[in-house]
């Protein structure tokens, strides 16, 4: 016997009656409660990395983990400018006419008393002979330290 | 007992779509993902009625379905991180309870205790069962709890994928779709099993249904 579709229909309301056999009155009320209880006295409960537990937003929205993102290399790059200017600021770059390159910033009390002082270029007076050593005899503090770089004449004595 | 208590019963409304906000949804299993119990907590909430009216109607026991019903959500929170995605959590933990509560009847096979005297109906606010239990006919005057245990028993007569389609689409209200997707089966292989356990019910409960 093929029954048909108005069976059931008669079927399904009475399969309906099912839909009204709940539990106890109240009895979701605690049951997630009782879940998450259950999970933690099993020691099921996950751990999160340091950044998850940080910023636990950021997993779940994207557009604020970009935000974070541009945030955090915008205020590098404010950072690294205002350091460059503030290095710009200590240490003028050289000009031409500036006696820069003549300049000893090393003083003189801080040198050997053997050694000679080199003197900046304005002031030597003496443009034939020096005898002056090219190099001093205290090695220069850094290799690449162009305070420390001097320009000095060198020349032959003949005699 | 041969009353034909539906005869001017309309048919009950299925029971609603599950209030599945996908991005909600989303953002609550990325938060519980790392773990944060009160995002699961928040899951529990959204589903625990439904996985526990599946389990309740596929074992007709409530302290079954209680037992089950928090192993399920257990087992899911176990499971989560391998959860992709792929398909909407409600569906993915639907499965978990259908499973764990198939391999429970199968455990449970020559066990066949019914404890329907607990039954509680809500019936304050069922037009079906007010409409029922208003009118005072003789033929209306039913032994609803009757009605129910013969409804169950009939339930448990049928196969274990069959009392499940019944109970997914008949009692839950779910589509094919949705039902085939949880069986991991095609649309077509559950209208087919459907019809059958349609059949098979009619058979049982034909005095119900003159």
């Amino acid at each position: 016997m093929k029954p048909s579709p108005q069976d059931f229909d008669q079927l399904r309301k009475l399969l309906a009656l099912k839909r009204h056999e709940p539990p106890p009155p109240g009895y979701f009320n605690h049951f997630s409660d009782k879940v998450i209880a259950r999970i933690e006295a099993q020691g099921l409960v996950m751990r999160a990395s340091w950044r998850q537990r940080l910023f636990p937003e950021l997993n779940a929205r994207p557009v604020l983990a970009c935000a974070y993102g541009l945030i955090i290399t915008g205020l590098l790059v404010v950072g690294l400018g205002v350091s460059q200017s503030l290095d710009s600021e200590e240490s003028p770059a050289p000009t031409l006419g500036s006696p820069w390159f003549a300049q000893t910033p090393a003083p003189a009390s801080a040198l050997p008393s053997g050694a000679a002082v080199a003197r900046p270029l304005t002031e030597q007076t003496d443009p034939t002979s020096s005898v002056n050593p090219v190099f001093t005899s205290s090695p220069p503090r850094f290799l690449f330290d162009v305070n420390q770089l001097r320009f000095e004449r060198a020349s032959y004595d003949l005699h | 007992m041969n009353a034909n208590v539906l005869e001017k019963a309309p048919l009950a409304p299925v029971a609603p779509a599950p209030d599945s906000d996908p991005q909600v949804e989303q953002r609550l299993v990325k938060r519980a993902k790392c773990g944060d119990l009160e995002a699961y907590d928040g899951l529990v909430r959204r589903y625990q009625e439904r996985i526990y009216a599946t389990i309740y109607h596929m074992t007709s026991n409530h302290e079954d379905a209680n037992d089950l019903a928090q192993e399920t959500f257990i087992k899911a929170y176990q499971a989560l991180k391998s959860f992709k995605g792929d398909s909407s959590f409600f569906t993915w933990v639907y499965r978990i309870a259908v499973n764990k509560t198939i391999n429970f009847l199968k455990q449970r096979k020559n066990k066949t205790h019914m404890s329907l005297n607990d039954l509680d109906f809500n019936t304050e606010h069922d037009a079906d069962l007010l409409a029922l239990i208003s009118e005072k006919t003789p033929r209306r005057e039913v032994n609803l709890i009757e009605l129910q245990e013969k409804l169950n028993i009939a339930m448990q007569k049928l196969s274990q994928v069959h009392r499940l389609v019944v109970t997914l689409h008949d009692v839950q209200g779910l589509s094919h779709e949705e039902i085939s997707r949880i069986m991991d089966c095609n649309a077509g292989t559950v209208r087919s099993r459907l019809f059958y356990a349609r059949q098979q019910l009619q058979a049982y409960l034909s005095d119900y249904l003159k």
